[in-house]
């Protein structure tokens, strides 16, 4: 294949999002024999996978440790002076969680159960600014759809240009329609003739 | 590699608890220029195009109406201030997602066109922009993974492993398809091919000095 077959075929919108699939597979399939190991030396401390559950702890694998407002927790900031009082609510738990936490092993399983402020703290706390960004990517996403559909989609119906042109497109495409089945039928017929004679 | 040889000299930091912004010279101009053309725009007035008819003398004009103004002049701010932020950010996740903010409004100000093919091309490009969030903040997970921390100072300190650099390769083809440099760049050429030209621009601009800043991330998280 000639280069400008290949560079005009790169011009057509179209055919990007599926070359930039293909080479993010490709990519990705290389990931596959990348050696990939968790650094245990991590910034925001997990304890070894199942370590807690064999403990036995009520809120594996979620606990941390610490009691609120006066012990903290064992969380680890990149710049400990910017978060001083860092872990002091991550033992907090609200009267129902630790109603349920008393009666059942598996509370800490479920993400929205996290027991204590730990995502909360991490989150807001010391990677506040990431939370601002998060939502307000989720907001413009919500501006542009409103606008979209306040302004454009729903009344796309009652503009007159729009209304025109689907109207010649609708007749346009009902003689079209007309004239292929009127070459069917003639095909038919003269088909049938021959058969007959 | 320093922020120091990259950079120049580190004049201060802003401290938002782990992100911590860094001012270097290269950064504070990038912020600096970003926020002027920001400004200018959120002033001007858009251009108006005229659409020539082969073998016919009626011309049309294309106009950005006053409704689509506001959202479009809008949408380009903001788009101005996520790039300026993107330039002085000193937190490898923290640029990801000013990158996927600075992504979804430059959909946002093409997406009020009428225009078909401009649509269908920001269509497109809104594709690869979706796919995009998986090498981009999945790039910055397995170098956070690898090296237990995302901040950028600690970061060009360390060296790089394999993983490293796996997951550099992953967030440079994110920036790639997000910021539509070739070889993924025909959606995003084709869409800003219609009126209202100021607004229309920053989608590139922020895209070349996002480019910018990712390769000095780059250079940063590698060497």
């Amino acid at each position: 294949m000639r280069i400008g077959v290949l560079w005009n075929k790169l011009a057509e919108p179209k055919n990007i999002p599926r070359l930039f699939a293909f080479s993010l597979g490709i990519i990705l399939i290389i990931g596959l024999i990348v050696p990939l190991a968790l650094n245990p030396d991590q910034l925001y401390v997990r304890p070894a996978p199942q370590e807690q559950v064999d403990e036995g702890l009520a809120i594996a694998p979620y606990d941390r440790g610490g009691v609120p407002l006066k012990e903290p927790g064992n969380i680890d900031p990149q710049y400990p002076e910017n978060a001083e009082s860092l872990g002091m609510i991550t033992g907090y738990m609200s009267p129902l969680a630790q109603f349920v936490s008393s009666i059942s092993p598996y509370f800490g399983t479920s993400i929205y159960s996290s027991p204590g402020g730990l995502i909360d703290e991490i989150l807001y706390y010391t990677r506040g600014f990431d939370t601002i960004l998060e939502s307000s990517i989720l907001m413009m996403a919500f501006i542009i759809a409103s606008w979209l559909s306040i302004n454009y989609t729903m009344n796309r119906k009652n503009d007159e240009d729009e209304i025109k042109k689907d109207v010649k497109k609708a007749i346009d495409d009902s003689n079209k329609v007309a004239s292929q089945v009127k070459a069917n039928d003639a095909k038919a017929r003269a088909k049938q003739l021959r058969r007959d004679n | 590699m320093d922020f120091v040889t990259l950079g120049g000299n580190l004049l201060g930091t802003i401290q938002l608890g782990d992100i911590v912004l860094y001012l270097t010279p290269f950064s504070l101009f990038l912020f600096a220029v970003l926020l002027g053309f920001t400004v200018l725009i959120g002033l001007s007035k858009p251009e108006t195009q005229v659409e020539a008819t082969m073998h016919y003398l009626n011309n049309t004009e294309v106009k950005v109406g006053p409704k689509e103004l506001k959202q479009r002049r809008f949408l380009a701010v903001i788009c101005g201030i996520a790039s300026a932020g993107a330039m002085i950010t000193g937190d490898l996740f923290n640029f990801t997602l000013f990158m996927a903010l600075v992504g979804i409004l430059n959909i946002g100000i093409v997406s009020a066109v009428k225009q078909t093919s401009v649509l269908n091309s920001a269509f497109n490009y809104g594709l690869i922009a979706m796919m995009c969030s998986l090498p981009l903040f999945g790039g910055a997970a397995i170098i956070l993974a690898a090296t237990g921390t995302l901040s950028l100072a600690v970061l060009s300190q360390m060296p790089a492993s394999p993983m490293v650099v796996f997951g550099a390769v992953m967030m440079l083809i994110g920036i790639l398809g997000e910021s539509g440099v070739a070889p993924f760049f025909a959606s995003k050429a084709e869409m800003f091919r219609t009126a209202g030209s100021p607004y229309i621009v920053i989608i590139h601009l922020s895209s070349l000095f996002i480019i910018v800043r990712a390769v000095e991330i780059l250079l940063l998280v590698l060497w």
